[in-house]
């Protein structure tokens, strides 16, 4: 691996364990064993290693999110279940860099860039859930009145933007696989009530997972 | 009349995907490099629908090339996040049906391949009984043969 990736890989890892607000540069060369200036060499500052890891993240992300705006999951309702296994990968990708999710409104406020692109970024996963389930709809899935949609898909994008965070609060650090298939129940929580009796079952599979989880941690 | 009413939808639709387009362009992923090369074009950064809609066009093309192997990608995420929750989901009703009817057919299995042995061995049996009893002498003693060398060594 190249230096620079090191250093970016190596960053991640620290702002995700400690903070990103709690570690330095100093920290960061600590941890590979380099030196402060070998570092200044690839990084001039947080700034720019904090810009470049947003910049992936934004990349991944908003990549993995046009994918249901561009093409439907599910082609019928024979294979709904595709849509409740997709957010598992979104939230397990922003699980990879949770850093940015567990110190938003700072890191926002003291990066003004990011704070554009992130904009951006709440806006597609608006964009990615309402596709979601306009298909569902147009599928006989879900069974919603088209002025619903709206709001229960603002519901979710709240939901999803700020559930790392909350999870953290409430419990601080736990098990990811916990955190992530939370995220998702809570999610599909929202769409139960318009979802018929077929779809139930994937849902109460959910609830069982999450209580066999809670019984062994 | 009907015409008309055409033109009128068809202009609706096209209204429709320009605003499409114009929330595509928003937040694209390549909306940095279309609002660069914009910038280089206009010295004011494109707030403009117009620009907006260039850009979206833009990035639908991009994307459109782009999409085969974006889709793939997710879909063998999908396919993988799919067979570990089967792992772990408890077992349904289906699920059970479908090992009875396993276990089913592994028995008839079973017993097919039990009436071949039986089968086989049966005409065996008939050979071996009309064997002379002179032939099964060597062989019963040769374990007592086996024996003696034991004690020998020991």
């Amino acid at each position: 691996m190249k230096t620079r990736d090191r250093i970016l890989h190596t960053s991640l890892a620290l702002f995700n364990e400690e903070g990103e607000e709690h570690t330095t540069t100093i920290d960061i060369a600590n941890e590979l064993d380099i030196s402060p200036g070998n570092l200044y060499y690839h990084f001039h500052g947080k700034d720019e290693i904090i810009a470049e890891l947003y910049h992936q993240y934004h990349t991944a992300i908003a990549h993995t999110l046009r994918a249901p705006v561009e093409q439907p999951l599910s082609s019928d309702a024979g294979n709904v279940e595709k849509n409740w296994y997709y957010l598992y990968v979104v939230l397990e990708e922003m699980y990879q860099y949770r850093f940015l999710y567990h110190n938003l409104d700072n890191i926002l406020l003291r990066y003004p860039e990011i704070r554009r692109q992130f904009q951006r970024l709440v806006q597609l996963k608006r964009a990615t859930l309402f596709a979601i389930c306009q298909t569902l709809l147009q599928q006989s899935v879900l069974d919603a009145g088209e002025q619903q949609l709206p709001v229960l898909v603002d519901n979710m994008t709240l939901n999803l933007t700020f559930w790392l965070s909350f999870d953290r609060l409430l419990h601080g650090e736990r098990d990811p696989a916990l955190t992530v298939h939370q995220g998702v129940l809570q999610l599909l929580a929202m769409i139960a009530p318009y979802l018929g009796e077929e779809q139930l079952d994937f849902y109460r599979d959910c609830e069982a997972i999450y209580a066999s989880m809670l019984a062994a941690s | 009349m009907s015409d008309e009413k055409n033109k009128v939808t068809d202009k609706a639709s096209e209204i429709a995907r320009n605003i499409w387009l114009a929330g595509v362009g928003a937040y694209g992923r390549a909306v940095d490099e279309a609002q660069s090369s914009l910038k280089k074009a206009t010295p004011q950064p494109p707030k403009l629908f117009r620009d907006l809609v260039k850009a979206g066009a833009a990035l639908e093309e991009e994307a459109s090339e782009a999409r085969a192997s974006a889709i793939s990608s997710v879909e063998e995420r999908i396919a993988q996040v799919r067979e570990n929750f089967h792992l772990q989901r408890p077992a349904r009703i289906e699920d059970l049906q479908a090992m009875h009817d396993k276990l089913d057919r592994l028995t008839r299995k079973v017993d097919a391949l039990t009436r071949l042995v039986s089968e086989q061995q049966a005409p065996k049996k008939k050979a071996a009984a009309r064997k002379p009893a002179a032939k099964a002498a060597p062989a019963k003693k040769a374990p007592a043969r086996k024996a003696a060398t034991k004690a020998g060594k020991g």
